[in-house]
């Protein structure tokens, strides 16, 4: 009786053993499809671009100098060159760098490609560079150091994972990755409190950061409306609705108020 | 055949029997009958039985479930198997298992011999064996020596045998051997040692083997969430062989039936393992067949141990319908808890619990009990506690007293006796006697010493609700006073005090009362201080972890302590300065044995200052204790006075646009005095306040320790009995829902004169309020359950339990995180999300009983400031804006705050500190230069002392380290401070692993070549022993 009934569940194991395997192919198919979303075709013959130039109009604040003083091996390394807060860059011309301009709304239901190369950051002479990065989620971050000291990075994220890592001289770039997309991320050493980054990670290639001429472009855009936002570290944010046909370049320029 | 007479048709009655027929009727009742019994089969099966139903519904739902698990566990499974890994461990197996096998074939051959010649040699052993032992047995109880020489003869001839065996040899041949009874006996043990080792030879030879088949089951089990395919096959089987029957726990010691299994069978454990967890989804839709929803709280309460009613009411036994069951008819005294009062079921064995992990709408509403001063007026055993304890020791001062007075008495008694007495003897025993007597009462005295300190301590202990109205002549503007009692929410949304019902009369006869039973002095007159600083200190110095400045219109943001939104229209700006420099200062002490608060004049009497705190607690008249503090909980944040000034200059700026109060000139009208005073007393205005003659007022409300289990009769419904009854909420939910959210309802109605109308104020409740303290009254009953049941601990959870208590009473997680998943209230502040303001977060206390020597945390406790003159600071992290206050807690406070630390990181008290092992010269060479080498970065944000370094500093000093710190903590910290401590400054990856030992990360000194042992040790050790000199020298000052 008893090898009868366990005949009985060997077989029926078996029968679903086989009901597993003969639906396997399909399944695993499934299985591809839940772990990367294919990228969103875009035809290349209709994407259109939106540039422009970001200003700051106002009294423009004093930056800080930085008083590395109290750590002689930061002091050492800028050659007794005053080095100042990068917290506002303004150049001549009222153009600001250090803004991190991206599509905020619009591009709903897309989804787009990791890219395969890094985001940098660098820590030289206890300073980051850049100061502000822009990256996609999932995208790696190498971070390097050519300090003569120990530095720690750490990320203050809301919506990532937080860490707090610390980098001693001559230490191999450090890999690390936000997974998902947060404007903007500040990153600090905790060693060095003057040192301050942002990261702003997103979901998508169409963003940048302004460079000392104030000027941004965002290009390979699908046609449709937007809204393109920029955000500075001191002066907040800043919006405007955009809308692009196929191959358009549009005009978007921000101008923060003081 | 003669004629029969023909019977007289006309006059003679017919013969019913022949005549009339019932089968019209029979037929009829046959039919009921038949129609009865159907019936009956009917409702044995289906009506009275609906949990078969509920059963085959669950058999089809739960083998749908099954049969799709399977599906999917099998794919997983066999993935799994495909994978690299699996492949790999396999074929290290089939390898292990080749290369094994000839040698295992060989020891399987000869245990196998081995094996047969045992059964051959067992077989005749046994027989000897049995006939030896019997004859000796004889040997040994034979007295008859005669007997016992013949009997000796027969075990020596019974011994000499021949005893025959045929032995299998290894050539398949028999050999016939002879053997005598001690041969044999050897033959077999030799045999049977030969299994033995031959069969750990065996286990040897697949050693290898065997691990990789346990790495591979490993492998599958790590991999696979949840049950294997064979497990959920099991299951399966079971269900397609399911019966409905009545499934049910019975507890026999309480004698306690559930059969809640019977129509839930989703929660039947031997049904559905808990690695299954049935969602309502899964069981199409049908909630009634999914698994309890916390199996972390079912691993708590074994339900074979707690059944299911002791914690969600209900009739356990009914399976009638669904209403018996649930016990929601008008006869079952104990109703299933509604969902949103569900946690209700807790509190009868966790009443001694202020926070429970699962029991979040409980936790709340005896947050609320306590917060919204409910306390004040109700008793509620373990609320309020050291008003009683301070009531019981100070009648066991008494008691004692007596004690040792009576036992002076005796002695006295007894040494006269003694010296009269005429036998030696007899002196002896009542000298003896008189002796120990003396030294009993040497005993009492230190039994006197505790509880008078105790009495003492208590008395610190004891709080109040709301503030003193002794001092409202110095406090308050007294023309705020009436417009407060007329709208008290409409002043501050979120207040505590809630609205009594009074007419703008009995207003007018207790502020008058109020104010002329105030304290009349005066306070220091104080210069203005600068208010935008005063903004940044009350902003950064902490004030925010209980307060909150901003209206929130809805009670149930309420904070921690009052919404300080107006109070610049009510308080005087020199007590404000006095009460933020110090809230626990008096104008006057009170001694409660003279029922007084005493004056200068008491003090000079006796050539004493009028000098009053807590070194100089006692009655100069009489020497009893005093209250010589405010008895708020708010602590004292040792600003200086300037800070004090500018935070009281900010404060009293804040009023709304529109404030204005008329005169009460009638405040000062004596007449009106008496009346206020009775209406204080018919209002029990004294539970939250002291208030002068009510020092020793007792409650006015019912006490509500029982208050879930009281016969739904005795519960007041007034003129709304039978709409209750009508409506379906004549019970204990129904009653006490309407009177929290509006404690006048039941007046409704009535034709009462206005001071016998129902008392209870409006407590200032959102709805989740009301359901919260509902549960908690709901839960609160006369348990009949056995003493087992109740959670009353007696190890570390019992500290855990008890530190609760203090931790809410004196709201540390205003400011600290307690336990893992709590948020400080200062956290979620915007000013703290800034990453800079994040570093200045008071420090999180998880894991404090592990990190902190408890007794370096007495003495922190005690005076966080760490110096007796310094106090203007924080004694361990000065670099925080924000300061750990004061709190003037008791000894006993302390102690159950230490206890309560270590219990929740399972550490044992006392605590003794294992000793550093020394550091050799080199090491603290070695240790040295790391601390000072540009690559460990130690120094840059720990304190130093130097107050240009410490400027910058985000952590502590390392001269601490040593008294305060345990050395494993560190060395845990060290290595991985992000996963102890989330977001902490302090940078992880310091350190990477080099075989079994930690190694600095960056570059090390020259002088650490060739060091072989662990890093992080190294330091802990080093600075467990840093001296102040060590610090001179690294920071070469």
């Amino acid at each position: 009786m008893k090898s009868a009934k366990l005949q009985f569940l060997t077989l029926f194991t078996m029968v679903f053993f086989l009901i597993g395997c003969s639906q396997e192919a399909e399944i695993a198919e499934e299985d591809t499809s839940l772990e990367a979303e294919p990228a969103t075709v875009i035809d290349p013959a209709t994407t259109a671009s939106i540039a422009g130039k970001v200003s700051f109009k106002g009294s423009a604040p004093r930056m800080r100098r930085i008083a590395m003083g109290a750590v002689p091996e930061c002091e050492g390394l800028h050659k007794g060159k005053v080095v100042v807060s990068e917290q506002v860059v303004l150049s001549e011309d009222g153009t600001l760098s250090n803004v991190f301009v991206y599509i905020k709304k619009g591009l709903e239901g897309m989804t787009f490609e990791t890219p395969s190369n890094a985001g940098h950051l660098n820590q030289k002479g206890c300073i980051y560079t850049p100061h502000v990065l822009g990256v996609q989620a999932g995208q790696e971050i190498q971070i390097h150091t050519s300090d003569p000291t120990t530095h720690n990075i750490h990320p203050m994220p809301e919506k990532n994972r937080e860490w707090n890592t610390s980098m001693a001289p001559g230490a191999k770039p450090l890999k690390r990755k936000f997974s998902r997309p947060e404007v903007m991320i500040p990153i600090k050493c905790n060693v060095h409190p003057w040192m301050r980054a942002y990261v702003g990670v997103v979901n998508h290639p169409f963003f940048a950061v302004t460079g000392v001429d104030g000027s941004f472009e965002l290009t390979g855009i699908p046609p449709g409306d937007y809204v393109v936002s920029a955000w500075h570290e001191k002066f907040g944010t800043s919006e405007q609705s955009v809308t692009v046909g196929a191959k358009e370049i549009k005009a978007a320029d921000f101008t923060f108020q003081g | 055949m003669p004629d029969r007479p023909q019977p007289e048709t006309s006059n003679i009655p017919k013969d019913p029997v022949i005549n009339d027929s019932l089968s019209g009727l029979f037929l009829i009742s046959a039919i009921s009958l038949m129609g009865t019994l159907v019936w009956a089969m009917y409702d044995e099966f289906y009506g009275t039985r609906p949990w078969k139903t509920y059963q085959k519904q669950f058999q089809t739902q739960y083998s749908e479930y099954l049969a799709n698990s399977i599906r999917e566990q099998t794919k997983i499974e066999s993935t799994l198997r495909d994978s690299l890994k699996f492949q790999e461990i396999d074929k290290m197996l089939n390898g292990a298992q080749e290369k094994a096998s000839p040698l295992v074939a060989k020891i399987d051959s000869e245990v196998n011999l081995v094996n047969r010649q045992l059964a051959a040699v067992i077989k005749e052993f046994q027989v000897a064996r049995g006939e030896v032992t019997a004859l000796v047995y004889e040997l040994e109880v034979t007295k008859n020596k005669k007997k016992k020489a013949l009997l000796a003869k027969e075990v020596a001839d019974a011994k000499k045998g021949p005893f025959e065996v045929s032995l299998p040899t290894s050539n398949k041949n028999i050999h016939e051997a002879r053997y005598s009874y001690d041969e044999i006996e050897e033959k077999f043990n030799s045999l049977q040692a030969l299994r033995a080792k031959l069969l750990t030879d065996r286990s040897e030879v697949l050693k290898e083997a065997t691990i990789f088949r346990r790495n591979r089951s490993s492998y599958l089990q790590e991999n696979l969430a949840g049950l294997s395919v064979e497990q959920l096959n099991g299951l399966q089987e079971g269900m397609r062989t399911f019966e409905p029957e009545i499934r049910q726990i019975h507890v026999r010691d309480v004698d306690l039936v559930d059969r809640c299994y019977s129509c839930h069978v989703g929660t039947d454990r031997t049904l559905v393992p808990p690695q299954v967890v049935l969602t309502e989804q899964d069981m199409d839709g049908k909630a009634v067949f999914a698994s309890h929803p916390s199996l972390e709280l079912l691993q708590i309460h074994d339900t074979d141990l707690f059944g299911c009613t002791p914690c969600h009411n209900g009739n356990g036994r009914a399976t009638s319908s669904i209403e018996k069951g649930h016990g929601r008819y008008r006869h079952w005294l104990w109703p299933l808890f509604p969902k949103e009062n569900i946690e209700a079921g807790c509190q009868q064995c966790h009443s001694n619990d202020i926070v429970l992990k699962h029991a979040k709408v409980l936790n709340r509403g005896k947050e609320l009990f306590q917060q919204k001063g409910c306390v004040g007026c109700h008793r509620f055993d373990g609320f309020d506690r050291e008003s009683e304890a301070l009531i019981s020791v100070n009648q066991l001062i008494r008691s004692v007293e007596l004690e040792k007075q009576k036992n002076i008495r005796e002695a006295e008694k007894s040494e006269r006796e003694a010296d009269e007495a005429v036998e030696d003897s007899e002196f002896e025993r009542l000298n003896v006697r008189s002796i120990n007597l003396r030294v009993t009462n040497s005993n009492l005295d230190h039994q006197l010493e505790q509880l008078e300190l105790e009495s003492r301590f208590l008395m610190r202990e004891q709080k109040k609700l709301g503030p003193n109205l002794k001092e409202v002549r110095v406090k308050i503007k007294p023309e705020w006073i009436p417009a407060w009692l007329k709208d008290t929410h409409g002043f501050r949304p979120t207040t505590k005090m809630p609205a009594f019902r009074m007419d703008e009369k009995q207003i007018q006869a207790i502020s008058a009362f109020i104010w002329q039973s105030g304290i009349k002095g005066k306070l220091p007159s104080h210069p203005k201080g600068a208010l935008s600083r005063g903004k940044e200190l009350f902003e950064t110095r902490g004030c925010l972890g209980c307060h909150a400045v901003g209206e929130e219109n809805s009670p149930d943001s309420s904070s921690f302590a009052a919404n300080l939104s107006r109070v610049g229209e009510k308080d005087n700006y020199d007590y404000l300065v006095r009460w933020i420099h110090n809230p626990r200062e008096r104008t006057r002490p009170y001694c409660p044995y003279e029922k007084r608060d005493l004056g200068p004049e008491d003090y000079s009497r006796h050539g004493l200052p009028f000098v009053f705190d807590l070194e100089n607690s006692k009655c100069p008249n009489d020497g009893h204790e005093l209250q010589v503090q405010q008895m708020t909980v708010m602590p004292n944040l040792r600003l200086t006075v300037q800070d004090a000034r500018d935070i009281a200059t900010y404060l009293i700026t804040l009023q709304s646009d529109s404030a204005s109060y008329p005169p009460a000139p009638y405040l000062d009208n004596p007449d009106l005095a008496d009346e206020g005073k009775a209406l204080v007393r018919h209002f029990g205005c004294a539970g939250c306040h002291e208030i002068s003659s009510f020092e020793e007022e007792s409650r006015i409300g019912t006490e509500l320790t029982k208050e879930g289990s009281k016969p739904v009769e005795r519960l007041d419904f007034a003129l709304f009995t039978h709409e209750a009854e009508h409506d379906g909420w004549y019970n204990h939910k129904g009653f006490f829902e309407r009177k929290l959210s509006d404690p006048a309802f039941f007046d409704k109605g009535k034709e009462r004169a206005p001071l016998e109308k129902l008392k209870m104020p409006k407590p200032n409740l959102g709805p989740e309020d009301v359901t919260a303290l509902t549960t908690f009254l709901l839960g609160s009953v006369d348990s009949q359950l056995p003493e087992q049941y109740f959670f009353h601990p007696s190890d570390r959870r019992q500290d855990i339990q008890e530190g609760w208590w203090i931790i809410k009473k004196y709201n540390c997680v205003g400011c600290h995180q307690v336990q893992i998943g709590q948020r400080s209230r200062l956290m979620d502040l915007p000013r703290y999300q800034d990453p800079d303001w994040k570093e200045q977060l008071p420090p999180s206390l998880i894991g404090e009983g592990a990190r902190v020597n408890p007794d370096w945390l007495i003495k922190f406790l005690d005076n966080p400031a760490m110096d007796e003159r310094k106090i203007n600071q924080n004694g361990v992290r000065h670099y925080l804006q924000a300061r750990m206050p004061t709190f003037n807690f008791s000894p006993g406070e302390i102690r159950k705050l230490v206890r309560f630390f270590s219990a929740l990181s399972a550490q044992p008290q006392p605590y003794i500190p294992p000793k550093p092992e020394p550091l050799t010269i080199r090491e603290q060479r070695m240790a040295r230069q790391l601390f000072t080498h540009p690559a460990a970065p130690c120094l840059k944000c720990h304190a130093t002392g130097d107050k240009s370094h410490d400027k910058n500093a985000t952590a502590p000093n390392f001269l601490l380290a040593g008294e305060r710190l345990k050395p494993g903590w560190t060395e845990r910290w060290m290595l991985d401070p992000a996963g102890t401590s989330p977001g902490t400054a302090m940078p992880s990856d310091l350190f990477r692993k080099e075989g079994d030992r930690w190694v600095f990360a960056g570059p090390t000194p020259p002088s650490f070549k060739g060091y072989t042992k662990d890093h992080a040790q190294l330091l802990v050790r080093y600075m467990f022993q840093f001296t102040p000199a060590e610090l001179r020298r690294l920071t070469g000052r």
